[in-house]
C-alpha cells in the first residue's frame, strides 16, 4: 500500500531535491499507481478471477447495447416508413406532378417533397435481382410518379394523410405510422431493458471490487494501524487503495471491450450472410474510439468508486476500535 | 511553554479499575526522562495517551499548547507526526526494506524523494544501519531490528520521542547502546519519554524518573548531578 521506493530511480530523482510539495505529491500518487499495479501483478490468479467476473458483469450491457444500435441502424433504413408516399395517377403529365409538389410543400406539417419520376422508379426496380426480369418483360413503364412527403419530426399523423389523399391526381397513400411506431416501442423498450442490466450489472462490478478490496485491507490491516500510529491521514491510506480499484476497473473494461470486439468478429460472417440474402449491404458496428474510452473511464470510476467504498468502511471501523 | 503537560489526568476503562487518576507533570523541550513502575502500572496507557491512541476520561493533556482533548479526528494524524513512538514489538512492515521502513513517516507528511533519501541515510548512519539499507527486517537480528523501529521514530525529527520498553527483548549490553542512542537525541531538539521497568538501567543514565504505581504517578526524581 505504501509507495516503494525504487532502488534505481533515486540518484536521477536526487536532481530534484526541494522540487516542492507539488512533486512530492505527484510521486505519491505516481507511486501508489505503480505499487498497486505490482501488487495485482504478483497475484495475477487472484486478480484474473476478479478482473474476469467484472468483466463479464460490464460485457453483458456492452454487447446489449451494441446489439440495439445496430438494431436502430437497420431500422433507420425504415425511416422511410416515417415518409408518407404519394402514388399519383400514372397519366399525370409532369407539369402537373410538379405543381402538385409545389402545392403540399406549403401544407402546414410538411418538411419537404421529393419526385420519384416513373424513370426513376423503374431504375429502382431493376438493381433488384428478382424484378429484373419481370421488367424486362414488360414494353412500357407500369410505375406511377410518387411523390415522398418528409412530415415533421412529430410523424405523420392521420390527418395529413387524410389530407393528402384527397388532393387531385392522387392515386393511393401510403404510410405505416402505426408499423413504424410499433417498431420504435420495441426499440426503445430494448434501450430501457439494457439500461436496467447495464445498471445492474453494474452495481455488481462495484460490489466486485468493493469485495475484492475489502479483502485486500484485511490482509493488510497491520500495514494500515501501523501508517496510521505513524501520522497517516485517511486520504493516504485509501490512496494505493483506490489505485488499486482503478485498476481493476480499467482491466475489466479492456477485457470487456475485447469479448465484444469478439463476439462482433464471431458474428459478423453469419450477419453477412443473413443479410445477403435480403439484398442488403449491412454489416455489423463494433463500438468506435469514443465508447470504448467510454466505457473504459466509466469502469475506471466505477473500481474507484467500489474501493472508496470499502476503505471508508473500514476506516470507520478502525476509528471506532482505537480512538 | 512546556512541551508536554498533563494536569489532572484519567483514563478508565470501562469496567474496570483506573489505569491512570490524577497524573501531573510536565516535560521540557530537549529533556530526557524514563517512565518506570510495576507491569499494568498505567505505563503504556499513559504513552497511549500523549499520540492518541487511546483519549483521557479526565483532565487535559497540552502538547505544545495544544488541547489534546479538543483536537478533531482529522487533524489526529497531524498531531501524531510531531511524536515518534517506538514500540516494544518494533511494528515494521516486514516486506518492505529497511530504508522503506524508515522512510515511511517522511512518505506520510509528503516529503519530496530526494530528501527522503537523504534523510534516511543520515538516520541510519546514525543508529550505525547503513550498510543494511536494503536488506529485509527478517534478515535482521532482534536488535537490529529495535534500531530500524528507532530510526524511523527519529526520522522525521520529532520534538517527542516516545518509547514502550524498546529494550524489552534485548540482552543488557544491546539494551545499554540503544539507550545511549536515546540519550543523543535530546542534543538535536528531540525530548524522549521511555518507559521501562528495568531500573538498572535507569538508574545508570542518571536521568529524570517519573514512577507509577496503580495508575498513580508517586514520584518525580530528578538526579541532582543531571
Amino acid at each position: 500500500m505504501i509507495a516503494r521506493a525504487p532502488a534505481g530511480e533515486s540518484g536521477a530523482r536526487r536532481s530534484r531535491a526541494g522540487a516542492g510539495s507539488i512533486g512530492a505529491w505527484r510521486d505519491a500518487h505516481l507511486y501508489s499507481m505503480l505499487s498497486s499495479f505490482g501488487r495485482i501483478a504478483r497475484r495475477p490468479g487472484a486478480t484474473l478471477l476478479t478482473v474476469g467476473v467484472m468483466a463479464i458483469a460490464l460485457a453483458l450491457p456492452l454487447c446489449l447495447g451494441l446489439l440495439l444500435q445496430n438494431l436502430e441502424r437497420i431500422s433507420g433504413s425504415f425511416r422511410a416508413a416515417g415518409e408518407v408516399s404519394l402514388f399519383l395517377q400514372p397519366e399525370l403529365e409532369a407539369d402537373k406532378v410538379e405543381a402538385l409538389r409545389a402545392r403540399i410543400a406549403q401544407q402546414p406539417g410538411v418538411v419537404a417533397v421529393v419526385v420519384r419520376s416513373p424513370e426513376e422508379g423503374l431504375a429502382e426496380f431493376r438493381e433488384m435481382a428478382d424484378l429484373a426480369g419481370a421488367l424486362a418483360a414488360l414494353d412500357y413503364n407500369p410505375l406511377p410518379a410518387v411523390l415522398i412527403v418528409t412530415p415533421t419530426a412529430a410523424g405523420p399523423d392521420a390527418a395529413l394523410a387524410e389530407t393528402l389523399r384527397d388532393l387531385p391526381g392522387v392515386d393511393f397513400v401510403q404510410h405505416d405510422a402505426e408499423w413504424r411506431a410499433r417498431l420504435g416501442a420495441w426499440l426503445s423498450f430494448g434501450e430501457r431493458a439494457t439500461m436496467l442490466v447495464a445498471a445492474l450489472l453494474g452495481l455488481g462490478a462495484l460490489l466486485v471490487v468493493g469485495n475484492t478490496v475489502r479483502l485486500d485491507i484485511q490482509g493488510r490491516a497491520e500495514e494500515i494501524q501501523i501508517v496510521q500510529l505513524l501520522g497517516a491521514t485517511d486520504g493516504f491510506v485509501r490512496r494505493p487503495f483506490l489505485y488499486l480499484g482503478a485498476w481493476y476497473g480499467g482491466l475489466a473494461a479492456l477485457l470487456a471491450v475485447s469479448i465484444a470486439a469478439l463476439a462482433q468478429w464471431s458474428l459478423q460472417d453469419a450477419v453477412a450472410a443473413l443479410v445477403a440474402s435480403y439484398g442488403s449491404a449491412f454489416a455489423l458496428r463494433g463500438l468506435d474510439a469514443r465508447a470504448t474510452f467510454g466505457v473504459i473511464g466509466g469502469a475506471i470510476a466505477l473500481g474507484w468508486l467500489g474501493a472508496w467504498l470499502a476503505t471508508s468502511h473500514q476506516l470507520r471501523l478502525g476509528r471506532k476500535g482505537t480512538n | 511553554m512546556s512541551l508536554l503537560r498533563f494536569d489532572g489526568v484519567g483514563k478508565r476503562f470501562a469496567g474496570s479499575a483506573p489505569a491512570l487518576s490524577e497524573v501531573s507533570f510536565e516535560i521540557e523541550p530537549g529533556e530526557m526522562l524514563f517512565l518506570t513502575g510495576h507491569s499494568g502500572a498505567g505505563k503504556s496507557t499513559l504513552l497511549k495517551l500523549i499520540h492518541l491512541a487511546e483519549r483521557p476520561t479526565q483532565g487535559t493533556i497540552l502538547l505544545e499548547g495544544q488541547n489534546l482533548s479538543q483536537l478533531k479526528p482529522r487533524r489526529v494524524p497531524y498531531l501524531r507526526r510531531r511524536i515518534g513512538v517506538v514500540f516494544q514489538d518494533h511494528r515494521l512492515l516486514m516486506d518492505r526494506t529497511v530504508h522503506d521502513n524508515v522512510a515511511l513517516p517522511l512518505l506520510i507528511a509528503g516529503q519530496a524523494r530526494a530528501e527522503i533519501d537523504k534523510r534516511v541515510r543520515t538516520v541510519l548512519d546514525k543508529v550505525g544501519l547503513a550498510a543494511r539499507e536494503r536488506a529485509q527486517p527478517s534478515a535482521l537480528s532482534s536488535g537490529e531490528q529495535q534500531r530500524v523501529g528507532i530510526a524511523r521514530a527519529m526520522v522525521a525529527q520529532p520534538a517527542l520521542l516516545l518509547a514502550d520498553e524498546p529494550t524489552g527483548n534485548l540482552d543488557p549490553q544491546l539494551a545499554a547502546e540503544i539507550m545511549q542512542l536515546f540519550a543523543s537525541l535530546p542534543a538535536q531538539g528531540t525530548a524522549v519519554l521511555v518507559a521501562s521497568h528495568d531500573l538498572h538501567l535507569v538508574r545508570r543514565l542518571q536521568k529524570r524518573v517519573l514512577v507509577l504505581d496503580h495508575g498513580r504517578l508517586i514520584d518525580d526524581f530528578r538526579p541532582v548531578a543531571a
